[in-house]
């Protein structure tokens, strides 16, 4: 889920930067345009310095005019002149007829904010008074804008704000839209790692994603549908195989308990009935496996004690004819006897005699099995360990590896392999525990479970008190 | 015991035939056998067995229904015997009354002994001397025959020796013993066990520094070895 997480924070930060991109762009844009607007209808065609520049007073007090400055004129349809501090006329070029030769103070402040009888006019202080430049009518917008400083200041103020406040508002409403996005499809990829797990999934099938929804729960059910048919299959299978199989066991128990046939024959019964047998816990292991797998085995949980349960799953291999040379001990650390653990029973004793068997089973010329249980406050600790051959470090790897158990067939459909093992890794795991295996070749084989703790100190204050 | 009769519903005739043969070697010389539970319901009306076998999965009337139509009128000893095996089976079962239960497949061994437990269960005056190696127990009177002595047993001891005269030359954990010493919450009267043990031995046995009839399996609990377990 921190994948999505990120994915949003991401989109949302992308999402940020667009908008100020966008921004970005249209500030150049505009500006740009302005200055391009500039260019192609800049000031007036003849500069007010030129002709400034142009029209020079000499020692004696009289003006001389450069050459060319008519024709300058002419060619960009102005005129100029200067006037005195009297308001007269001094210098003239280009003027034309209509307008007087002589202005008052008022008519001087009135075209320099405005117009000259509609002719556009600039203004300019010359050695020799005030010059004027003048254009062709219409040629020019002459705009005077006088405001309170302080409009001018709320007006930027205000600008600034405007533009803040909407930066806000779209980032917010672009979060609050991220965060619905977000609410909406959170649920679908929750759901799409549930059906990745192979866990039962089942989303509202409301809302604009409603279609998403509703495929993802068929898919899920899809999914179960399949695992629960092959669950049935297995389960149908292991069900008819065992009603043959206890005729065979029956037949083959009774001719091994025959006394009136020779003892090869015996023997031979005995091996049928042992070979059954092994096809008789092959079978329940794998129903039991394939149930729990598909978590279609629930747990009955109730108070278990784990010394003595452990007893009971001894004593039933002490008493079921354990051969001569099997060792089979029982050691329950000190104050153990106490000690609870929340579980279902037979799981947790099928898982305890599938070890015992294993040990069994590996070790044909015989071997010492010592069964261990201690509870202690760091949890209920249960071994298994024999002298028995042991397994190389690969196998062991292998055993210990997290395979689902009905995948694990090799090339060979070896499927036997390590399946009571992986059987026992399911019932410790179901009940929150752990399984850790230790073996070399010759040096035995080794198996510990370990169980949380909290139902031990639980019960060895109500012992205390 | 031998002489108690033993109705055995199944569906497969093998099957059948195979808890057939293994009774009748037993020496069980009463067998009934039913191929369906309507069958075993008319055979029912007519004579109560000693025992019942009932398979679980069966056409038309599974061994369930066939065990609430026998409670209702009967508390006759019931063994389910069932394929499935799976817990959900066994819970129903036993809640319906059936005494025990056994998962098919299973050795010719365990059957016989199962039925051999609930048998002694049922009909416990037909059963009640246990001849040990130097002296005999009469249930019934609760007393210990030791020669010319008669030694009574207290509550707490009966209790506990007639859970390991129910499985002779079984093992017996401590957990069930202080069980049927102390009921549910057993913990912590192993010591309290052990001081039974010790006034049983006292009573039933030679020499009670060697036991042979009531041994310990270290760690585990106690056997008692029976001389002859059925008569």
């Amino acid at each position: 889920m921190k994948t999505v997480k990120r994915f949003f924070r991401k989109y949302f930060l992308t999402m940020v930067g667009i908008i100020l991109l966008f921004l970005l762009l249209n500030l150049l844009l505009y500006l740009s345009l302005l200055a391009w607007a500039w260019k192609t209808s800049g000031g007036p065609e003849i500069s007010v310095h030129e002709v400034w520049a142009s029209v020079t007073v000499d020692e004696g007090g009289g003006l001389t005019e450069a050459e060319g400055l008519e024709k300058e004129l002419e060619e960009n349809d102005s005129w100029a002149m200067i006037l005195d501090d009297t308001g007269a006329v001094v210098w003239e070029e280009r003027l034309p007829e209509e307008l007087p030769r002589w202005y008052t103070p008022t008519d001087v402040a009135k075209f320099s904010r405005w117009y000259l009888r509609d002719y556009p006019v600039f203004v300019l202080e010359h050695p020799a008074g005030l010059l004027v430049v003048g254009t062709a009518k219409n040629s020019f917008v002459k705009y005077c804008a006088t405001y309170k400083e302080s409009y001018v200041r709320i007006m930027l103020a205000g600008l600034a704000v405007a533009v803040a406040v909407n930066l806000i508002a779209v980032v917010l409403l672009s979060w609050w839209n991220m965060g619905r996005v977000e609410k909406a499809v959170t649920p679908i990829l929750k759901g799409i790692e549930t059906v990745a797990s192979g866990r039962p999934v089942s989303l509202p099938e409301k809302g604009e994603l409603s279609e998403i929804g509703r495929q993802l729960n068929r898919a899920g059910a899809f999914i179960a549908k399949k695992d629960s048919a092959r669950a049935d299959w297995i389960s149908g299978v292991s069900h008819d195989v065992r009603t043959p199989l206890s005729v065979i066991l029956g037949f083959a128990g009774q001719l091994e308990e025959d006394r009136s046939l020779p003892a090869s024959a015996r023997e031979q019964a005995a091996q049928i009935r042992r070979q059954g047998e092994k096809l008789r816990s092959l079978i329940s292991d794998l129903n039991l496996a394939s149930r729990l797998e598909y978590a279609m085995q629930p747990l009955r949980l109730e108070q278990v004690y784990p010394v003595e349960l452990a007893r009971q799953a001894v004593c039933e291999f002490l008493d079921g004819g354990l051969e001569e040379r099997y060792e089979l001990e029982f050691y329950a650390g000190p104050k153990s006897e106490p000690a609870t653990l929340q579980g279902d029973e037979p799981l947790l004793k099928r898982a305890l005699c599938n070890l015992i068997q294993n040990s069994i089973a590996h070790n044909p010329q015989g071997c010492r099995i010592a069964v261990s249980v201690t509870g202690e406050e760091a949890g209920i600790i249960i071994t298994v360990a024999d002298d028995g051959v042991g397994v190389s470090a690969e196998k062991l790897a292998e055993l210990s590896a997290d395979s689902p158990c009905l995948e694990s067939t090799d090339e060979k459909l070896n499927l036997r392999h390590g399946l009571g093992v992986l059987l026992v890794r399911q019932i410790v795991e179901a009940h929150k525990g752990t399984m850790a295996m230790e073996s070399a070749l010759g040096k035995g084989f080794k198996t510990t479970l370990t169980f949380p703790a909290y139902a031990v100190l639980n019960f060895q204050k109500q012992i205390k008190s | 015991m031998l002489d108690k009769e033993i109705l055995i519903v199944d569906d497969e005739k093998d099957l059948r035939d195979m808890i057939c043969s293994i009774f009748s070697h037993a020496g069980y010389t009463k067998l009934v056998t039913a191929a369906s539970g309507e069958e075993a319901l008319t055979l029912l009306s007519k004579k109560m067995p000693g025992i019942i076998l009932l398979d679980v999965m069966m056409p038309g009337m599974d061994g369930f229904a066939l065990l609430q139509e026998i409670r209702a009128v009967s508390s006759v000893p019931v063994l389910m015997l069932t394929a499935k095996g799976e817990a959900e089976d066994r819970f129903s079962g036993f809640e319906l009354g059936a005494d025990d239960y056994l998962v098919k497949p299973f050795l010719p061994k365990e059957l016989l002994l199962r039925v051999r437990a609930i048998l002694k269960r049922a009909y416990p005056q037909e059963n009640s001397i246990v001849t040990l190696a130097a002296s005999c127990v009469d249930l019934d009177r609760a007393e210990v025959v030791k020669g010319e002595q008669r030694l009574p047993l207290t509550a707490k001891e009966y209790a506990v020796f007639q859970r390991l005269a129910e499985n002779p030359g079984r093992i017996v954990t401590i957990g069930v013993l202080c069980q049927a010493l102390c009921g549910d919450i057993w913990q912590g009267y192993e010591t309290t066990l052990m001081t039974h043990i010790r006034h049983l031995r006292e009573k039933i046995e030679e020499n009670p520094s060697k036991p042979v009839s009531l041994l310990t399996v270290k760690g585990l609990g106690y056997k008692l070895m029976v001389k002859e377990p059925e008569k």
